[in-house]
């Protein structure tokens, strides 16, 4: 971790005030996002519109730093695969 | 046969154990090759490394071979646990020394002017304002392990690792920061900010 009496930067105040502009009732949890997460990765390569489980997807990613990490890494592995 | 021609949810269940022996060497492969693509730009991981993800991963794959709903390749639901191990992996590694006590002592300094760098609250107007709303709302709506908790996040601490701090299950984890951001959330509507007034204020 970084020291703890670290002053929290610009970024990610930021970050947590988007968190919260994107928080709603009811919201994906990251088991939910990895089970989807694959199509999700699929639909946006072929440029495919997206569901509602497939928006859920996204704000899931947009919330969550860790499975957008890993849908990146996941984006990274399929285009060089194409 | 090339992996777009493996029926893999059947050829790893095969009962033919050299069928299934194959499958499993293929997918072995499919996952080594696309974890080193995904990590060959950081410098913390090992060619063990990647053994041991490849591992473990296929372990977790194999366990869960009912929940592959084929809604896309097998090969990418596969690859996305695959990615899920190692990054899990990673991060506890990064993060395995911090303390509860340490998380919450920061978590009451989060309300603190000093807290928050000299460039979060630039020179606008809104943004000073909504800066003030927010510490105001940190302050008065939530408990010390909501702070902490909100805390780890904005540290960018794993999920799991702010459930073990907590000594708590994942889905009350889960629940204490969703209340948590509602709250937060709540605070700041009242004050009649919008997510349009934050994007606007932090160029999001
Ligand atoms: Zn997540």
């Amino acid at each position: 971790m970084k020291p703890p009496d670290q002053q929290l930067t610009s970024a990610q105040v930021g970050s947590v005030l988007k968190m919260l502009a994107l928080t709603t009732e009811r919201e994906l949890n990251c088991s939910e996002c990895l089970q989807h997460v694959g199509e999700f990765a699929e639909t946006r390569l072929a440029s495919q519109p997206v569901d509602a489980v497939m928006a859920s997807i996204e704000q899931h990613l947009a919330l969550c730093p860790e499975c957008r990490e890993e849908f990146e890494a996941l984006m990274t592995i399929l285009q060089a695969g194409q | 046969m090339t992996p777009t021609e493996i029926n893999w949810p059947v050829a790893l269940r095969a009962t033919d154990s050299g069928e299934q022996a194959a499958a499993m060497r293929a997918l072995r492969d499919v996952l080594h090759h696309g974890l080193r693509i995904a990590l060959s730009s950081r410098g913390d991981v090992s060619e063990a490394h990647l053994e041991d993800f490849v591992q473990e991963s296929l372990i977790r794959i194999l366990d869960r071979l009912d929940q592959f709903q084929g809604r896309s390749k097998f090969t990418t639901w596969a690859q996305a646990i695959a990615l899920n191990t190692a990054f899990t992996e990673l991060r506890r590694k990064r993060w395995q020394d911090v303390s509860l006590d340490a998380l919450l002592a920061d978590g009451e300094r989060l309300a603190e002017p000093g807290m928050m760098a000299e460039d979060v609250l630039g020179a606008q107007e809104d943004r000073q304002h909504l800066v003030a709303v927010l510490r105001e709302a940190i302050e008065h709506e939530l408990t010390p392990k909501q702070r902490a908790a909100i805390l780890g996040e904005l540290r960018e601490m794993p999920f799991d690792q702010i459930v073990e701090l907590l000594g708590t299950s994942r889905s009350a984890a889960y629940k204490m920061l969703h209340d948590a951001r509602r709250a937060l959330k709540q605070r700041l509507q009242a004050a009649g900010i919008t997510g349009t007034d934050i994007q606007n204020a932090f160029n999001l």
